[in-house]
């Protein structure tokens, strides 16, 4: 099964409440950029073990994902 | 035990007996995946003399299990003092903000 960026982008929305997504990749190496009040109070591997937790299974075809994660306050502070 | 207890303990026994361990594809000079290879260069950045690793195209027990072992789905993984600090990213961007640099020295110096 072939993964683009925007099935992994919607795989993410379905399952966290997000301010933003960004998604980019070649269908094997993904990069993401997500923005989320579900990440207050949580640290970067918290953060990341969520939305791993929400893709579950789908790992397995997404072979690498790269993120970049933001609650929306530290979002607010980004250049 | 089964493979997968063994596996388990094995990896217990690396992150706890090393006070800093990277799980990658490939070795430091020879990283098999690109960010396998960011994280090496991110502990060599960190001055890290010696840290050990550990190949996991070539340790099948790791390669199927460590992802159970601290509920984190990919490679790289590093471990400082026997907890994992993070994947790729993570140590990259602790890296930036100077607080791996600080962990690591920690975990020399215990």
């Amino acid at each position: 099964m072939k993964v683009t960026p925007d099935n992994v982008r919607e795989y993410i929305q379905q399952g966290l409440d997000c301010e933003h997504v960004e998604v980019e990749g070649d269908g094997r190496h993904f990069e993401a950029v997500i923005v989320s009040k579900e990440f207050d109070g949580k640290g970067k591997l918290q953060q990341q073990r969520l939305v791993f937790q929400i893709l579950g299974g789908k790992m397995d075809v997404i072979h690498a994902l790269s993120m970049k994660t933001f609650t929306p306050q530290q979002w607010a502070e980004q250049d | 035990m089964d493979e997968k207890t063994i596996a388990l303990e094995k990896i217990k026994k690396t992150v706890t007996e090393n006070p800093v361990v990277l799980y990658m594809k490939g070795t430091p000079q020879f990283p098999q995946c690109g960010f396998s290879g960011r994280a090496a260069q991110v502990l060599k950045a960190c001055g890290v003399e010696k840290f050990a690793t550990v190949n996991v195209l070539e340790d099948q027990g790791a390669y199927e299990y460590l992802k159970f072992y601290a509920d984190f789905p990919t490679f790289p993984q590093c471990y400082v003092n026997g907890e994992l600090v993070g994947g790729s990213d993570i140590m990259l961007e602790l890296y930036q903000q100077g607080e791996l640099q600080k962990l690591i020295a920690s975990a020399a110096a215990r």
